[in-house]
């Protein structure tokens, strides 16, 4: 077992001080002389076409300074190659109830306000489309032309033989399970500052992706990339709603240059709403087959995902929701059929666990199911088709650790499994899943060859250490691990290495916060770069003390001459010799994922891919009132695999985090409709869970010790999510005995199921036992 | 969202205010906490020239008993002071359980029984932003002619959410008013008009002082039931409030008022006359329960539906009762 002076030590994050004094800035705290508010109007329509739009009235008022519409910033964007296809405003029509018409800069907020209700808007009303089967059959009026049928994507895949083992299978369980659309709810609501001086645009913003918003805002403002420089402060919450360009951050830089003043834009929480880019609804109808013994032999899954007005993450998520039904078990034959289409309402995207979650909630259930019906026990069923890593799966990911079987084990005791399950009272119950997720994506979205990380380090003649880092804090503790990682590969103190993140100006580029990538990549591109440089102070002493660079090595921040010298030297003497000797002391560290993770050569075989995945373990404990059919969740015991955990106060943060969202979407998180209208877009209304019901969560680490991640490490952030749904799911089962296929497991569907289950009691009584 | 212009008045003694109401009639609006007056106001929903701040009226605040006389909350006194005073807690349970299920505590330090007593009604058409509103063609209730609850009614069905009404009806409280023309109490059962729009019997000159309950109700026993998605920060669902005395096992009165349901606070009436007299059975419990969802007329003003608030509602009202009866022999 490795050493380590700081790796896994419960050490605070590096930005704690910071947030918890309330002297850190996040882009609404920032300001700058002469800036503008600018406001956005939005579209009361979910389909209309825009005959024509009158601003001089909004211009003609005092104290406005910019008006934009859409035809003046027409370029096409998306967060993918395949899927430009928003702009700036709606140039020709609007998509959803909540679009994006104008914008207006002025120098006050009620000003802003007024110019907004002055733009005359003649809108020509069309059909509209709010149902994902629905949708599908529309011969007319597609949301965008050039997707017919209103179908953004689809993906057929098949591996093995799936009809043929479904044949032979001595139990096949088919099921439809409707997981409606759940947003992040972080707690910043999206903010933007924008300049344009000199001739360059700067853009200060609440990003997950600060380089995909470096190029975006290339693109829409038709500005090369070096005159535009993107920077993101500290960011209170992202879980995918800040992944990919989101309308203001193009807004606010087409008013800045328009209005040749600062502008800001901070949505309201309403604007949150529509922004969106949240958890799509998804309709998922999936078959298992399985042996007598409780093999699985076959799984074939059906998918339609609503994904609002634009492409976004769409295809990704839809694809992510096939492909990770590999992965997790060892499923010899596997089928999906995945359609990810459009509809008049707005744009979702990635969330915590993109993709996998409904689909593990549909496939959890289902398992524990046809363990009933086979009368095996859950946790047995699931320990009967496990994977013998490394290995590579029926639709070809590389599975290397797997620390889902201590998982298994270790929450099984701790809850303990067989004293309760089954046997506890009518009311009480316990349910366990299992999920699993990707430790990054293997292959970019961009379609680039070049690294996905990259770290630059540069020592001074103290010894402190500059890291430079492309990578995006946003509350997951990013620049906390980057900052570990490299104080350990060098043996120095935490204290002397200063980081300098997420501007485009200063700092090498990193994809971006999303897929749990960045403890994985960042941090194996922080290690590669400490290496260098220690190489780099090596070649130094070598020189200076006149012996061979191979005699030379490196422990705990000191160099050693290994042949008998004796002569040491401390580190911060080592940087001012290598200063002294070549000038400077910088060192560069690079990630790419390597060939054999990247998956198969068929279409859509791009996502799933990833170096390495996390694996999670549940128990969830209720207490369901029959009367009322209300929940009480007593208590979670989860256990993550995280590879290593490098810091096991974030790690379980992360994790418990993790299961509190996964329960908010279990039993009340929902976003709500009516023609295309959100019925809730507040916090008020929209049910993310308060404290007082969040129960206990006993998180327990099991480190498989990867064999590719940064000291063993892979993702902590969102593999922990899935499994709380289908084991609450599981639990209320073992409770009351009624099985609840659709999202959000509210009271009244439990109670309707309580009626309906005493209903055909009462029927049966009249016949036969 | 920024707040729409309007004058910060903020008045010092009771006429002084009386004043500001009576120069600017319809104009004027009374704020004391604001957890309910601002968030409206950001919506679009209230566009006052004046703004009467009242926190001024020190007299408006505090808690009094005696035995006598009974009880008097000011009506700046906030739901924070209500829930946790051991006057209320000893002598009037229901309304001191009633007060600690409001919002939250940060919102109970703000909130004052006066403003909870005043609350607007709430729909998910009507609290929504303008921009919202104007998607859907406003509403009967603002700025529109359409209800979407009850589409073809000319009836505004927003639901009446304050959780101390309930209570403060089943102690048979009255409020009291100020205005131009002098103070007066007013049975809290005669102050709600059961109609969205148009919500209480207050005129524009007119303030709500506090509120006085007799001294015949201390004593009893009570309990408030809350229906909501968290235990915390939402509006109830559905609310139960009961008091009742006992004598040896008889009832000797009985009261049930429900919120969060109609466009008013509600007495259950037929309450009385199913239980008063009798001893504890599931029979009497029944009919009182069915009078509840006889009452309670939920439509689809809120996240939850209908059906389901009606049948919590009769669980509360079974499960209210059989605790405070069925195990209620002896004192009162």
């Amino acid at each position: 077992m490795a050493e380590f002076s700081v790796i896994g030590k419960r050490l605070p994050m590096v930005d704690a001080p910071e947030k918890v004094t309330g002297a850190g800035l996040y882009t609404d705290d920032l300001a700058l002389p002469g800036m503008l508010v600018g406001k956005i109007l939005h579209s009361p329509h979910p389909h209309a076409r825009i005959r024509r739009i009158d601003t001089s009235k909004a211009e003609a008022l005092p104290g406005v300074r910019a008006v934009v519409t859409g035809r003046e910033f027409p370029n096409k964007y998306g967060i993918l190659p395949i899927g430009h296809d928003e702009t700036a405003f709606a140039v020709d029509k609007v998509r959803y109830i909540g679009d994006n018409v104008a914008g207006v800069a002025a120098e006050s907020e009620e000003a802003a306000r007024q110019a907004l209700a002055l733009i005359e808007v003649d809108y020509e009303i069309l059909p509209a489309w709010f149902d994902a089967e629905e949708t599908m059959k529309a011969e007319s009026n597609w949301i965008h032309d050039e997707k017919p049928h209103n179908i953004e994507k689809e993906y057929h895949h098949n591996f093995g033989d799936v009809e043929a083992a479904l044949a032979a299978a001595d139990v096949v369980r088919s099921e439809r399970f409707v997981c409606p659309e759940v947003t992040h709810a972080a707690m910043e609501p999206h903010s933007t500052l924008a300049t344009y001086e000199g001739g360059r645009v700067t853009v200060w913003s609440s990003t997950q992706v600060p380089y995909y918003l470096h190029r975006t805002l290339s693109n829409v403002l038709a500005m090369p990339m070096e005159q535009i420089r993107v920077i993101k402060p500290l960011i209170g919450g992202g879980f995918g709603g800040k992944s990919e360009v989101c309308p203001l951050e193009v807004q606010a830089a087409c008013l800045a240059r328009k209005a040749g003043a600062p502008v800001k834009i901070t949505y309201t929480r309403e604007e949150v709403f529509y922004a969106h880019r949240g958890r799509p609804q998804q309709i998922v109808e999936l078959t298992m087959g399985a042996t007598r013994d409780g093999r699985i032999t076959a799984v074939k899954a059906r998918i339609v995902q609503d994904g609002g007005a634009f492409c976004g993450y769409g295809p990704v998520t839809i694809l992510y929701s096939g492909a990770l039904l590999g992965a997790m078990y060892d499923i010899p034959n596997l089928q999906f059929d995945g359609y990810r289409v459009l509809t008049n309402k707005p744009a979702c995207g990635a969330m915590r666990g993109h993709g996998t979650v409904n689909t593990r909630f549909a496939f959890e259930s289902l398992l524990d199911m046809v363990a009933e019906e086979l009368k095996i026990d859950p946790v047995e069923i699931r320990r009967r088709n496990l994977l013998k890593p490394p290995c590579l799966t029926v639709n070809q990911l590389r599975v290397t650790s797997y620390g889902y079987p201590e998982c298994i084990e270790k929450v099984a005791a701790r809850a303990r499994w067989t004293e309760k399950k089954g046997k506890l009272p009518f009311g009480r119950g316990m349910g366990f899943a299992g999920s699993h997720y990707v430790s990054g994506a293997a292959n970019a979205i961009n379609r680039s060859e070049m690294p996905h990380t990259t770290i630059n380090l540069r020592a001074e003649a103290d010894g402190t250490v500059t890291l430079f880092t492309g990578a995006s804090e946003i509350g997951q503790g990013s620049d906390t691990i980057q900052v570990q990682l490299v104080a350990e590969e060098l043996g120095i103190d935490l204290e002397r290495v200063k980081l300098v993140a997420a501007d485009t100006d200063r700092t090498p580029i990193d994809l971006g916060s999303y897929s749990s990538r960045v403890t994985f990549m960042a941090g194996n591109a922080c290690l590669e770069a400490a290496r260098n440089l220690k190489k780099k102070m090596c070649e130094a002493l070598a020189k200076r003390w006149g012996v061979p660079v191979e005699e030379l090595e490196s422990r705990r921040g000191r160099f050693y001459h290994r042949n008998g010298t004796g002569k040491s030297m401390s580190f911060e003497e080592a940087a001012a010799v290598s200063i002294e000797e070549f000038g400077a002391l910088e060192a560069t560290g690079a990630y790419s994922p390597p060939k054999e993770a990247q998956g198969g050569k068929f279409k859509g075989a791009g996502v799933g891919p990833s170096p390495s995945y996390s694996y999670s373990a549940q128990a969830v404990e209720v207490t369901v009132d029959p009367e009322t059919g209300q929940v009480k969740v007593d208590r979670i015991t989860v256990a993550h695999d995280c590879g290593r955990a490098l810091n096991p106060i974030t790690v379980e943060g992360q994790v418990i985090g993790s299961v509190w969202m996964g329960l908010g979407q279990a039993v009340q998180e929902e976003m709500l409709y009516n023609q295309g209208r959100i019925m809730n877009p507040s916090m008020l209304e929209y049910k993310v869970p308060s404290t007082l019901e969040s129960p206990p969560v006993d998180c327990l680490i099991v480190e498989s010790i990867d064999p590719e991640g940064p000291l063993g490490a892979k993702e902590a952030g969102e593999g922990s999510l899935a499994a709380t749904i289908p084991a609450l799911a599981n639990a209320v089962y073992d409770a009351v005995g009624v099985r609840i296929t659709s999202l959000p497991i509210t009271p009244e569907k439990i109670l309707r199921a309580l009626r309906e289950k005493e209903k055909k009691k009462a029927a049966g009584n009249g016949g036969a036992p | 969202m920024s707040l729409p212009p309007f004058a910060l008045l903020r008045p010092r003694a009771l006429e002084e205010a009386l004043g500001h109401l009576a120069q600017h009639g319809s104009e004027a609006m009374i704020i004391a906490g604001g957890t309910d007056v601002v968030p409206n106001l950001r919506a679009g929903l209230f566009a006052p020239r004046a703004l009467v701040d009242i926190k001024g009226l020190t007299d408006l605040k505090g808690i009094s008993f005696d035995a006598e006389s009974g009880l008097r909350i000011g009506a700046l006194t906030t739901l924070t002071e209500i829930a946790e005073s051991p006057i209320v807690r000893e002598h009037y349970s229901v309304l001191a359980e009633a007060a600690a299920t409001v919002a939250s505590p940060v919102l109970r330090n703000m909130g004052t029984l006066g403003g909870n007593l005043c609350l607007e009604t709430r729909c998910l058409w009507y609290n929504q932003s303008y921009t919202w509103r104007s998607s859907c063609g406003f509403c009967l209730k603002k700025d529109g002619d359409v209800c979407h609850v009850a589409p073809g009614g000319q009836r505004c069905w927003a639901v009446w959410s304050s959780d101390t009404a309930p209570a403060l009806l089943t102690l048979e409280a009255e409020l009291g008013i100020a205005s131009p023309r002098g103070a007066r109490w007013l049975p809290l059962d005669q102050f709600y008009k059961n109609d969205g729009m148009d919500r209480m019997r207050l005129a524009k000159d007119e303030i709500v002082t506090g509120v006085r309950v007799p001294a015949r109700t201390a004593g009893l026993r009570g309990s408030y039931s809350k229906l909501r998605v968290r235990n915390a920060i939402d509006y109830p669902l559905a609310g139960l409030a009961v008091a009742m005395k006992l004598e040896d096992g008889v009832c000797r009165s009985a009261c049930v008022a429900l919120t969060g349901v109609n466009p008013a606070p509600l007495l259950v009436r037929d309450v009385p006359k199913a239980l008063e007299g009798q001893r504890y059975s599931a029979e009497r419990v029944e009919e009182a329960a069915q009078a509840v969802i006889r009452t309670g007329k939920p439509l689809k003003t809120s996240v939850s539906t209908p059906e389901y608030r009606r049948d919590i509602l009769r669980v509360f009202a079974r499960r209210a009762l059989t605790r405070l009866w069925a195990n209620g022999s002896g004192k009162h």
